[in-house]
């Protein structure tokens, strides 16, 4: 594991192709195991395709057609009759028959002597679900409760069934669960506290837009669907602004880009605003008919806000700042589409809030084409039907208890009365994910038992107590939606489970039965049942006319995939906000409850130490989604090991050159990676991205601290992590 | 008039995602390190101001393939409509084609122990369907153009690290990415 010892010997140790590269002998040890080779795979030629849906945490969610010859999968594409994923797939959805097939799959539950040892036996499933079943029963009469049990689950995979997991944990007792998201929180809050919800257009109506500023999102990488839509419109003469810190790959396809110092994005929109009041180009009708304080916001403005603050506070120059408020504010509709990144700062909130009003002030909020899009929950209605059996009869404790998702490792430590002894992890690699992985790691340590259900040997499953081999999601059923457009996709099984895989839902089918042999009457949720049937009693009414469909089996036998009604695909077109007020809300009272200012403010930034003044940002791969994807060995072959991101100038100061070993310092201590001398990052901030290297000793989050961003409580619970509000020293190592 | 069918490559639109690679690779069912299509960055400065670009290339199809005059069994043929076919059966995989080709298209398999490279999915064209790399790439960024019909006035056939075209005539043809406005910092 990572350690404060982390050096450029451990790490060259374990990156044979970093060895490559570093010219120490070419290791060819991607063994080709490749797939059968076609032609033989077409021997008796027995075709079907189904339908899958990719239930990644990723806004395009695709709708996928498998193919599958002889009972095995030859291809994976995208359904070309879902017209946002079009019949194509990224990058990493490409990868699918690699995933399926790879040769690092969890074949068999298997138990570890010795956490972190690597010793690990294969053991039954009979004989994994007796020892996690006794170790629940043994903390129940222990504590008079199972609050000492933590379910640390999140968004690895998102099909509705997944919640199984959930559903398994509160039918034996009251447990302590992670809570809160890493992703969206503050400025979900944001748009809670403006518009009563996060809420987006449909991202397909980018071809409607006059004007699109994408503000600290990078589509190219994180959602090719919707660039595609994007490129489309720009073709078409929409003029495409990004607004970002780095110039993404987005941002090198843009007709103009903004570099923002980071942080700074609320003091840019509020430049902007000032200017748009100050020239009168704001939609006075909108406000006076839709909102509420915009008085109180238009004196805040004048009093504390100038464009020539504002273009020493974000560096970007006055007579841009004037230019893009003119252009933004005359057209119709304009668009803006608010990146998760942006918000991952300590005044992240309070810069979404400004962008917010932006929108709002020039009359682009509920309109087809405009917008100020951020993330939606629309199509979510589902029954979550697993989640609903509830604790059995003579269960301690009173409710569940929370610890926060985004101090996950110190919350669970400081948990008493009573502690925490066992941890359940299903679709989540807090060991690489979490911010300070070494708290992360003295957590574990005070487990008694650790059960993970992953597909692959990661950081969390080597620290493990046992392991649960789970499904891909062509080995069992479900449905998925997506946050961001308005498609429903079935997910079929394509093929049987390999090897001893389980779903989700089927572990937690096996412990309950489990659990009522040993002791009956310890867990609610049901022993047996058909996936089919339960993916059935996901879809409640209300769903069935949102999508037009009948049921389950009735989209499968249809393509596969159905669009929303377009009742609801133009955020707040009735403007009817769900704020306290019915209006948006310039001035929130419900912000003022949880410790904010009422109104969308200047928040300043975190400003770096002394000792650390460098900047470390790391924002999504293109090979990854979180740390999924880029570790297979199709994707190796073509970015063996991370990188970091430096300035030329910076590169100088510090004597680095092109491919040198790099180390990176702060409090948490240091680890070390080649060094990339780019321009596409500024000279006061290096970049190294999200990932898991197959081999390489990395996480992103290593020099990570459990930071705050500035909201979240209201709608998530817990507060999000400043991800992007990091900060290092380098040197050549 | 027979065709000339080549790849034109749209570097304005693509976004170096690489779904292009993976997508053959799927498709074929390729060993893990076998890359019939690749995408390589480009120069930074590529366009002058700044940017992330990248290109796409697999085999150029090229009106005087090295390959085929490098390969002592005659496994290379040049179609009518211009794809250059390697018959796999023939190879003996001495590996002269990937010497011999400047832009290093034939790999060696080994695990078959022969050359294999981009047949610009002349089977799927053949039945009226486009190349798998054409039909997959999520920006629209590669087509197929037969420019014996065609001569894009936007398009290049040469770009910084493409090697001289007068060796072997490549057919594929580039369509540059055009540079945006840019505020810096720094």
């Amino acid at each position: 594991m990572l350690t404060e010892n982390f050096s450029r010997r451990t790490f060259l140790k374990g990156s044979a192709s970093l060895s490559a590269l570093l010219g120490l002998g070419v290791a060819s040890s991607q063994a080709p195991k490749g797939l059968i080779p076609k032609a033989q795979a077409k021997t008796n030629g027995k075709v079907e395709q189904f339908y899958n849906a990719c239930p990644r945490n990723c806004y395009d969610t695709c709708s996928i057609v498998t193919t599958v010859e002889d009972g095995r999968i030859t291809f994976i594409t995208g359904n070309e009759k879902n017209t946002y994923t079009k019949g194509r797939l990224c990058v990493k959805g490409n990868t699918y028959p690699r995933v399926v097939y790879s040769p690092d799959r969890i074949k068999y539950p298997m138990r570890q002597k010795g956490r972190g040892s690597g010793n690990w036996e294969r053991i039954s499933w009979d004989e994994a679900y007796t020892i996690i079943a006794k170790k629940i029963l043994d903390i129940k009469k222990e504590y008079g409760s199972t609050l000492p049990i933590c379910l640390n689950k999140y968004s690895g995979n998102f099909n509705i069934l997944n919640y199984a997991t959930e559903g398994m944990l509160s039918s034996i007792g009251y447990t302590t669960r992670a809570q809160g998201t890493p992703c969206d929180p503050a400025g979900s809050d944001a748009q809670g506290f403006d518009m009563g919800a996060p809420y987006n257009n449909d991202p397909e109506q980018f071809l409607d837009a006059d004007y699109i500023i994408l503000w600290g999102a990078n589509p190219s990488w994180t959602s090719a669907h919707s660039m595609y839509f994007i490129e489309q419109a720009k073709e078409r003469g929409t003029k495409l602004v990004v607004i970002d810190p780095l110039i993404t790959q987005t941002a090198s396809k843009a007709d103009e880009y903004i570099q923002v110092k980071a942080s700074t994005d609320g003091a840019l929109a509020l430049g902007m605003i000032r200017y748009i009041l100050d020239h009168h180009l704001y939609d006075q009708n909108w406000v006076n008919q839709n909102s509420i304080g915009f008085n109180d916001f238009f004196s805040y403005v004048k009093k504390n806000i100038t464009v020539e603050w504002a273009a020493e506070k974000t560096g970007v120059p006055k007579p841009v700042i004037e230019r893009i408020a003119r252009e933004y504010a005359t057209a119709k509709p304009a668009n803006i589409w608010i990146g998760f990144g942006m918000q991952r700062h300590v005044n992240g909130g309070a810069m979404v809030r400004a962008i917010d009003a932006l929108a709002a002030i020039t009359g682009n909020i509920g309109k087809k084409g405009g917008g100020v899009n951020y993330i939606g929950e629309e199509t979510w209605g589902f029954n979550y039907y697993t989640m609903g059996f509830g604790a059995p009869e003579g269960s301690g404790g009173e409710a569940d208890r929370y610890v926060s998702m985004n101090n996950f490792g110190a919350q669970v430590l400081d948990a008493n009365d009573p502690p925490i002894k066992m941890m359940w992890i299903a679709c989540r690699n807090p060991m690489a994910q979490d911010p300070e992985p070494n708290v992360v790691k003295k957590a574990f340590d005070q487990m008694d038992l650790i059960v993970t259900a992953d597909l692959y040997m990661n950081k969390t499953v080597e620290y493990s107590d046992i392991v649960l081999p789970v499904t891909t999601p062509f080995e069992s059923v479900g449905v998925n939606v997506s946050y961001w457009h308005y498609w429903m996709n079935v997910n079929e099984q394509a093929i049987k489970p390999l090897y001893e895989t389980k779903s989700d839902l089927e572990i937690a089918m096996g412990l309950s039965k489990k659990l009522n042999q040993l002791k009956p009457g310890s867990c609610t949720f049901p022993v047996t049942g058909d996936p089919l049937e339960w993916v059935e009693k996901e879809l409640n009414d209300d769903i069935k006319a949102l999508f037009n469909v009948k049921s389950w089996d009735d989209l499968r036998k249809n393509g596969g995939t159905a669009k929303a009604n377009e009742s609801i695909t133009v955020a707040w077109k009735d403007l009817k906000f769900r704020t306290p007020s019915g209006k948006y809300e310039f001035y929130s009272k419900t912000a003022a409850e949880y410790g904010h200012h009422p109104l969308p403010v200047f928040t300043e930034e975190y400003k770096a130490p002394s000792e650390y003044p460098i900047r470390c940002m790391s924002p999504h791969w293109k090979f990854g989604i979180h740390s999924q994807f880029q570790h297979q060995d199709w994707l190796m072959a073509i970015q063996a090991h991370p990188f970091i991101e430096i300035h030329p100038d910076l590169a100088k100061k510090k004597s680095i050159r092109d491919q040198d070993i790099v180390k990176i310092i702060n409090e948490t201590g240091y680890m070390t990676l080649p060094a990339k001398i780019t321009k596409m990052v500024p000279a006061d901030t290096v970049v190294m991205y999200e990932g898991w290297w197959k081999g390489v000793n990395y996480t992103e989050n290593f020099t990570v601290k459990a930071l705050q961003e500035d909201m979240g409580e209201h709608l998530k619970g817990q507060r999000g992590i400043a991800f992007h509000d990091n900060f290092v020293n380098i040197e050549k190592a | 008039m027979a065709k000339k069918l080549g790849f034109l490559v749209n570097i304005e639109r693509c976004i170096g995602c690489h779904a292009c690679e993976i997508s053959c690779k799927s498709f074929y069912q390729l060993e893990p390190n076998m890359r019939r299509r690749r995408v390589q960055e480009l120069p930074e400065d590529v366009v002058g101001t700044p940017v992330r670009a990248f290109v796409s290339t697999a085999c150029n199809h090229c009106d005087d393939p090295a390959c085929k005059k490098a390969c002592p069994v005659g496994a290379y043929t040049k179609r009518e409509d211009g794809i250059v076919v390697h018959n796999q059966d023939l190879c003996i995989g001495c590996q002269m084609c990937g010497k011999a080709c400047p832009y290093s298209v034939p790999m060696f398999n080994p695990v078959k122990k022969k050359m294999d490279k981009c047949s610009m999915c002349y089977d799927r064209l053949d039945i009226g369907q486009l190349p798998i790399c054409v039909e997959k790439c999520p920006l629209e960024a590669i087509q197929i153009v037969d420019y014996n019909e065609v001569q894009p006035s936007n398009a290049v056939r040469e770009i910084p690290t493409f090697a001289d075209t007068s060796i072997t005539h490549p057919t594929t043809h580039f369509i540059l990415p055009k540079p945006g406005k840019q505020s810096r910092r720094f």
